[in-house]
This record gives C-alpha cells, sequence and structure tokens, in this order.
C-alpha cells in the first residue's frame, strides 16, 4: 500500500515534468531522480515510524507464550531498534550513500540480493504481461475506434469496463479454477513444476507456469489501454486529415495504417509505460493466487510484518523503476509523434 | 471479505470440479508406489532453517535433529540424547548423547556441537528463547552440561526442540543451507514457491518410506487447488473450506493444543495499579459467580459443531491434550438454567426486567473483544452471547483491531487463542508474577494456591513431579485451582482441530497433537508414513 501511493507519486511527478527540458535534460533528469529518490525515502520512512505495527510482535507471531521479554531484548538488538527512529533513519541513508542497503529482517539475506531474486523472477512476468496487454488492448481499442458505435464496440467497451472493475485477485482465482482445476491444462502454482530443483525445468515448462499469472495481470491491464486507443482513434478519425484522405480514396487497412495508428499510438504507449506502478500493484496480487515467486509477495511481507530495511529497498527500486519507466515513454512517444518532438526544440 | 468470495468461488465451482482425475501427484515409480511425496501445507520459513533462530521449534527440525523428542501422545522420548538427569538444585542439567551420529556432511555429531548449539541459541535474537541457560559445556566426546541461571523444569523442551547444528558449518549461510542429521536433507529451496528435501541414507533412526519430498507454499486457496487438481499429496486448509469432497482424497482431522477461550480481568476496577497509567479491572468479571455463570451458561459442543465445522472439542484448560492437562477440572455445561441459580445466590437479579441482572445498581454486563479480521474469533463471540443472554448475562461482542486490544485486554473480556507444547504457557498465563507482562495473564488473576503449585511445577527436577504440579494448578484436591471449577479465570471454549485433505492412499500412522498453528508440525511422524495402495 505504501509503495503503491508512492509510485503513484512518482508516476504523476514524471508526467508532470514539462517536454521542455532542451539540452540540460540529462542533469535535470538526475537531478529530479535524486530529489525523488530522497522524497521517497524521507516518505516511506515517515508512513513506517507511524504505523502501528511492532515488527518484533508481528515476527513473535503465534509464539507469543514462548517468547519471554529478555528474549525480545534480544531481538530487537539484532535488529538494531533500539536507537531513536531519527538516529535509525541517518545511519541507514549514510549506507545506502555507499550502496549498503541494509540486511532484511524477514529473510535475514541483504535487501539487495532479495530485490534482484524476486525482481528476476517478476520480471518475466511483468514483461509477458506488459506485451500482452499493450499489444492487445491497442489492437482492440483501435478496432473498437475504427467501428465506433457498431455491435463490435459496444461489446470491446462493456468487456473493457467489466475487466477495470474486476479485481486482479478475483480474475486469478476464476481463472486458476477454470484452467488448472477443471480443465486441467495449466499449473496450479509456481513458476516450475512442483518438485524439479533449479535449473531442471525446461524454457517450455517455465513459460507454461508463466501463462496464467500473465495472463491475468494483462486481462486487467487491458481495459485503460483499450478505452485510451478506442478514444484516440474516433478523434483521430473525425480529423480532417483523415477526411481529406478517404475524399482521396484511402479506404480500409491502408487508412488505419497509415492515417490513424500513429495518432492513435500516443496514447496507448505513454499509458503503457505510466502503467508499470500499476502493473507492480497488480504483480503483487497474481502472485499470491499462483504462487509466484515475485517482488510482490516480498512487498507483502515486509509491509505486514515492519521489515524497514527490505521496504525502504523497495519503495527506492520501484521509485527508480517507475521513473525510468516515464522516461522511456516520453523518449518513445517523442519518437512516434513529431509533435512532440518539435516542442522539445521550441 | 476475501475469504468469503473465496469460499462462494469454490462453492460455486465444486460442481464442474468434479470432473477431475484425482492423480496420486507423486512421481510414481512404475506400478508402485511413489517415491516422492509432495506436499501443500504451508509454512515457509521465511528466516530460513537455522535452528538457534527458531527454525522447528516446535519439534521434528526435519533438517536436524534433537535430543529428546516427543511422541504421539507428547510424552518425552530420547533421540539424539541416551538420558539425562537434573541435578538436586534444579541448576545443572547432565546430557549423555549417543556416539554413533552423523552430520550428512560427514562429520561426527559430538558434545561440543550440543553445547555450541545451545550457547549460540542463548545468544542469538530469534524466536527459541533460551535465555534462562548460563552456559553450556561438553564434559567429554559424549556428555553436555547445561547450566542454568534459575531451575526450569520446562526447559526439558529446549531439549526437544532445539535441533543441534554443526559447530565447523554454521556460516553465514546456513539458514539456507543447513547441514544437520535429520532424517532429510535439503537439497533446493526457491523461496516464496517450493523446498525439496531427500532422505538422509545415513539417518540413525526409522528410515521415512520417502525418497524425496516437496514442500509448496501455496496460500489456502492454492492448496485448496491444488489438492483438486491432483497435484499435491496433502493440503492444509482452514476448517471453513474442509467441508468439501475432493476426489481422491480423504480429510484428515488432527487434535491440536490450538485453543480458543475468554479471558476475564479477574480483579475489580482500581483494585491494584497497572505498570505505567494503564487501566486495570472489570467490577462485573472481578465477581467469581459471572464467572462460573458463564462457564456453565456456554454449550461447548455447539460452538465445535456450529462454528468449528464439528473439527475440534469442548476446552476445559489451556492444555487438554497434553500430558499436563487436568481431564477433571472439565465442568458441565450448556445450563443457563444452572447458571441463573449461581447469580441468584450471588445476588444477581433483574429487577427492571430487561432481562440483564443487576446487583447494587451494577449491570451484569461486560464488553468481549475479539480480532475483527478473524472470523472463527467472530463466530465463538456471538454465540457466546447468545447462549450467556438465557443465564441473564450481557456479552457485548466487539470486532476491534490488535491495537485496541492491547489497550483494553486488563479492563474488558478477550477472546484469546493459545495453545503449546511448552507448560511455561500455563504459568505465563496465570502466575500473578506475570500479570500486565506481553500478553501474558492480561486478567492480573492473582491466587497463592494456584502461584505455589506453578512454582513448584517450574522447580521441579523431574517430569512426574512437574506434570502433577501443572495438574494441580488448573484443579487441587482442595477444589481450588484456575479452571472452571475453581477461580474460573477464564471460560476455556474449543480445542481445534488442524485439516489435511490427504491422499486416500498415504496413510499418516499415529498422528501428534498439533501446536498452535498449521504446518510442519504435520510431519513429526513422517519417518512412519506409509504409501497403501
Amino acid at each position: 500500500m505504501v509503495v503503491d501511493l508512492l509510485t503513484d507519486g512518482a508516476a504523476r511527478t514524471a508526467e508532470a515534468a514539462p517536454a521542455r527540458i532542451g539540452r540540460l535534460g540529462p542533469v535535470l533528469r538526475t537531478v529530479r531522480v535524486l530529489s525523488l529518490l530522497v522524497a521517497v525515502a524521507v516518505g516511506a520512512f515517515v508512513l513506517v515510524a507511524a504505523s502501528p505495527v511492532d515488527p518484533v510482535d508481528a515476527y513473535v507471531g503465534a509464539d507469543l507464550a514462548a517468547v519471554g521479554p529478555e528474549q525480545r531484548a534480544q531481538i530487537e538488538e539484532r535488529w538494531g531498534l533500539g536507537d531513536p527512529p531519527l538516529e535509525r533513519f541517518a545511519a541507514w541513508a549514510g549506507n545506502v550513500v555507499t550502496g549498503d542497503l541494509g540486511t532484511s529482517q524477514i529473510y535475514g539475506l541483504p535487501v539487495t540480493t532479495v530485490i534482484a531474486d524476486r525482481f528476476a523472477a517478476s520480471l518475466s512476468l511483468m514483461a509477458l504481461a506488459w506485451l500482452l496487454s499493450g499489444v492487445v488492448g491497442f489492437g482492440l481499442g483501435l478496432l473498437a475506434g475504427m467501428r465506433a458505435g457498431t455491435w463490435v464496440d459496444r461489446v470491446l467497451s462493456w468487456w473493457a469496463y467489466l475487466l477495470a472493475s474486476a479485481p486482479t485477485f478475483w480474475v486469478g482465482l476464476l481463472l486458476l479454477y477454470v484452467f488448472s482445476v477443471s480443465l486441467q491444462w495449466t499449473p496450479v502454482c509456481c513458476a516450475a513444476p512442483i518438485g524439479t530443483l533449479p535449473g531442471e525445468a525446461s524454457l517450455l515448462e517455465r513459460l507454461h507456469h508463466l501463462l496464467l499469472p500473465a495472463l491475468t495481470l494483462s486481462l486487467v491491464a487491458v481495459s485503460p489501454v483499450l478505452l485510451h486507443t478506442r478514444q484516440a482513434t474516433i478523434e483521430a478519425r473525425e480529423s480532417d486529415y483523415v477526411a481529406f484522405a478517404r475524399a482521396q480514396g484511402d479506404r480500409g487497412t491502408g487508412l488505419v495504417l497509415h492515417r490513424v495508428v500513429r495518432n492513435a499510438a500516443g496514447p496507448a504507449l505513454m499509458l503503457q509505460f505510466a502503467a508499470l506502478s500499476e502493473l507492480f500493484g497488480g504483480s503483487l496480487l497474481a502472485e499470491q493466487v499462483f504462487t509466484y515467486p515475485g517482488l510482490g509477495e516480498a512487498t507483502t511481507q515486509a509491509a505486514l510484518r515492519q521489515d524497514v530495511p527490505l521496504l525502504l529497498g523497495i519503495a527506492l527500486f520501484t521509485a527508480v523503476f517507475v521513473f525510468a519507466g516515464n522516461a522511456l515513454g516520453d523518449v518513445v512517444h517523442r519518437r512516434v509523434d513529431p509533435r512532440a518532438r518539435r516542442e522539445v526544440a521550441a | 471479505m476475501t475469504a468469503a468470495a473465496v469460499a462462494l468461488t469454490a462453492g460455486a465451482l465444486t460442481a464442474c470440479g468434479g470432473t477431475t482425475t484425482a492423480g496420486s501427484g507423486g512421481a510414481s515409480s512404475e506400478g508402485g508406489a511413489p517415491t516422492e511425496l509432495r506436499l501443500a501445507i504451508g509454512g515457509e520459513s521465511e528466516e530460513g532453517y537455522d535452528p538457534t533462530l527458531g527454525w522447528g521449534r516446535y519439534g521434528s527440525p526435519l533438517f536436524q535433529s534433537t535430543l529428546l523428542t516427543r511422541d504421539a501422545d507428547l510424552e518425552l522420548q530420547p533421540d539424539l540424547a541416551t538420558d539425562y538427569e537434573v541435578s538436586e538444585d534444579g541448576l545443572t542439567w547432565t546430557v549423555r548423547i549417543r556416539d554413533d551420529v552423523a552430520f550428512t556432511d560427514g562429520e561426527p555429531l559430538t558434545a561440543d556441537d550440543v553445547a555450541y548449539t545451545f550457547n549460540t541459541a542463548a545468544e542469538q535474537g530469534g524466536l527459541t528463547d533460551v535465555t534462562v541457560l548460563e552456559e553450556a559445556v561438553a564434559t567429554d566426546e559424549t556428555t553436555v552440561e547445561l547450566r542454568l541461571e534459575r531451575p526450569q523444569s520446562t526447559f526439558v523442551n529446549r531439549l526437544a526442540s532445539l535441533g543441534i547444528v554443526p559447530e565447523h558449518a554454521h556460516g553465514e549461510d546456513y539458514a539456507q543451507q543447513p547441514v544437520g542429521s535429520g532424517p532429510f536433507e535439503l537439497v533446493s529451496w526457491q523461496q516464496g514457491q517450493q523446498l525439496v528435501v531427500e532422505r538422509n541414507e545415513d539417518y540413525y533412526g526409522e528410515q521415512p518410506d520417502f525418497e524425496r519430498v516437496t514442500f509448496v507454499f501455496t496460500d489456502e486457496d492454492g492448496s485448496l487447488a491444488a489438492a483438486r487438481a491432483g497435484e499435491v499429496d496433502m493440503a492444509a486448509v482452514p476448517a471453513a473450506l474442509a467441508t468439501q469432497q475432493v476426489p481422491g482424497m480423504r480429510l484428515e482431522a488432527i487434535d491440536s493444543v490450538d485453543n480458543r477461550g475468554v479471558m476475564f480481568p479477574t480483579v475489580p476496577e482500581g483494585a491494584v495499579a497497572g505498570s505505567g497509567n494503564e487501566q486495570v479491572g472489570n467490577d462485573v468479571t472481578a465477581d467469581l459467580a459471572i464467572r462460573r455463570a458463564v462457564n456453565t451458561a456456554v454449550d461447548r459442543a455447539a460452538l465445535v459443531e456450529g462454528v468449528l465445522e464439528g473439527f475440534g472439542s469442548p476446552a476445559s484448560g489451556p492444555a487438554d491434550a497434553a500430558p499436563w492437562g487436568n481431564p477433571s477440572a472439565a465442568v458441565a455445561d450448556a445450563d443457563p438454567q444452572a447458571a441463573a441459580t449461581m447469580l441468584e445466590e450471588a445476588g444477581w437479579r433483574d429487577e427492571d426486567g430487561d432481562g440483564v441482572r443487576e446487583r447494587n445498581g451494577l449491570r451484569a454486563s461486560f464488553a468481549l473483544l475479539y480480532p475483527a479480521e478473524d472470523s472463527l474469533r467472530q463466530g465463538l463471540a456471538l454465540n457466546v452471547a447468545d447462549m450467556v443472554a438465557e443465564a441473564g448475562i450481557e456479552v457485548r461482542a466487539e470486532g476491534v483491531s490488535w491495537e485496541e486490544i492491547d489497550r483494553r485486554l486488563h479492563t474488558d473480556a478477550v477472546l484469546f487463542g493459545w495453545g503449546s507444547h511448552d507448560p511455561t504457557e500455563m504459568y505465563n498465563l496465570y502466575h500473578s508474577s506475570q500479570a500486565g507482562v506481553e500478553y501474558w495473564n492480561p486478567g492480573y488473576y492473582a491466587s497463592d494456591a494456584v502461584d505455589a503449585h506453578l512454582d513448584t511445577a517450574m522447580a521441579a527436577t523431574d517430569e512426574a513431579t512437574a506434570t502433577r504440579a501443572w495438574q494441580a494448578a488448573q484443579l487441587d484436591e482442595q477444589g481450588e485451582g484456575f479452571t472452571a471449577s475453581g477461580d474460573a479465570a477464564w471460560a476455556w471454549l474449543v480445542n481445534l482441530q488442524h485439516t489435511y485433505y490427504t491422499d486416500e492412499c498415504l496413510d499418516l500412522g499415529e498422528t501428534q497433537t498439533e501446536p498452535h498453528g498449521h504446518g510442519w508440525p504435520v510431519t513429526a511422524g513422517i519417518t512412519g508414513w506409509s504409501w497403501t495402495c
């Protein structure tokens, strides 16, 4: 939750970035990303410090009866919880500057190791879902826009609204029951077959295990792209240049490819890159349903159990990730749409 | 909310799930019994598998072995230890160990390793509390002396739960790659999804039938789905999900010491000072007649049927199934008439005719708190309120956050859950010295007779004396004790059973009464599991 708020904030900051950065671009971007990271770190820490969850309580959990005050003091000492919050934050920030993000309380491993391991797993899931939702959403949006007002448009729009309002968790469970339990086409869990050792699973098996989680994630992410593309397509279709092309006899696929696609792609691309933060949020739920060992699961654990080093590490990492996504979106948008480039030059 | 939605989804889809063919799940050697098991019983230890940090604190750490072990009836049996003795003053425990045990890396397990394990665990800030240990010293190859700071008979539970680690291989990555002398060896841990273990061919005890076991870390819905799809041989599910038929599987309900009961503040408001400036006491629940009436009016069997779906048993104390439980502490219940008589005799009468009794202007009414997210405790609290209303007591069931329970647990009744393989819990819940410490004895219960029995139990140097004293604390020959026929400090309600969908062909042998919480405790008897098809 905390992370979500922050990454959304980050997305907004990046979106608000004026396109007229000019030649100072790289420098400004660096300053921007650094100030963003400081803000994210401070914000996340303040939220964590204000949270009523006691990390030792969360760690002890059901073993309340067996862990006495002396033992609790030992746990606090091991985690360095004795110092006042400000001192802890200062110590943490000092280490971060040297590249040390600390040790996760939950996993007992360096935070960088936890994030690297988990992100590697999440990456394939998110990448596949991102591509699927982008391509499918854009294609269907184009179709709906070109056929605006017909039954095709109505069915697609209705479907998009339905998906947009369906929780990822629920869609995941539904797909799990239909495809894994009833039809048994896909496995019920994990990133590899049950009982295999790392490296034993073939690429095909991995893809097989990736399929359903990625499908779940992309299904829900399809609708915003679809609806925005539809709107952009309708606008492009009603423009003077399309009317002119029509007057010259352009029809069908040619018209769409040459006059509409590029104009409609702008919003879809921006949206798709800006949606990286939502993809994170969605992957969290999809990973939980399918026991897919990604960053989402680590994030939930870190938040529920007040693993401050891990939580801050993930917050910083996602901020950078989302910032990079938005920056990339800017670049691609400018390549696709010359008008955006002109604005920069001015 | 998600739980309800899930239950609905699962229920709605039961019909189409019926066509599922049940596979055995495990890799089968041609026609014969499978050599591999797949278990979806949750319980991943995120921190890893280091006993000095708390892994295996319920006993049976799987990768390591312990000095003693508890059998199916929770009686102590030797394991690594051949025998042990406690000095007269209870301060020195001398343990002799087997000389024929080796770790999976081939190195022999010696008294030095045992001493190292205990000393390390005593200093580590983990989940196993060995703070009473002053030091452990190996006096020769096979003898180790554990010196305590004060006598503590329950220290025997550390002997039964602390897995011995090798001093020579206990480095930084031990938690990820444990080396031990247990029946299984960790082969691969893929965090967040599965853990694969293989049989330790050199294990000194009974060899398990299965060569390889995979633990899959699905959540409860995922486990049920995996069971339905025939991908696992065992799936732990909460009782609420355990009412469905899964083809090829039977439901195994295993007794546990996991229990639920109502804690009463036993002192009047302001009678004792709390630590700091917290409020302590409740004038209604401080009255013995009220507490006894609640104990008599509730219908425990109906709670088991209605709230636990039948997966449980009525509770009379905090440790019914353990050897130190006291069966004679059970009272006749489901009798609101008798409860009403008790209240009449104590002067509680309903004079204004609103269905709730009063005494000297005080209404027989108190709040019963439960954590709002726990649907099981909610069900119990609401039903208890209904049951005692017939006797003229008003119970206001309130679902609140743990933070609010923290603030109010000394002034209001709370629906708690406990249950441990270690009677230290009983000491903590009822000894007057633990009043207001952590979550222990939140009701500030104090009885000289009970304190004396608990002290005797703690200071005992042999198990039999300790067990007798623990039982006496619940109810002694003079009729004193903290249970319902004594001071009725709590109204214990139910003991839970843990439910597992288990392949019809998998025989679990004799199962051990499980501690609080699902999961790996079920593997305590894994060396006795067998395939019967």
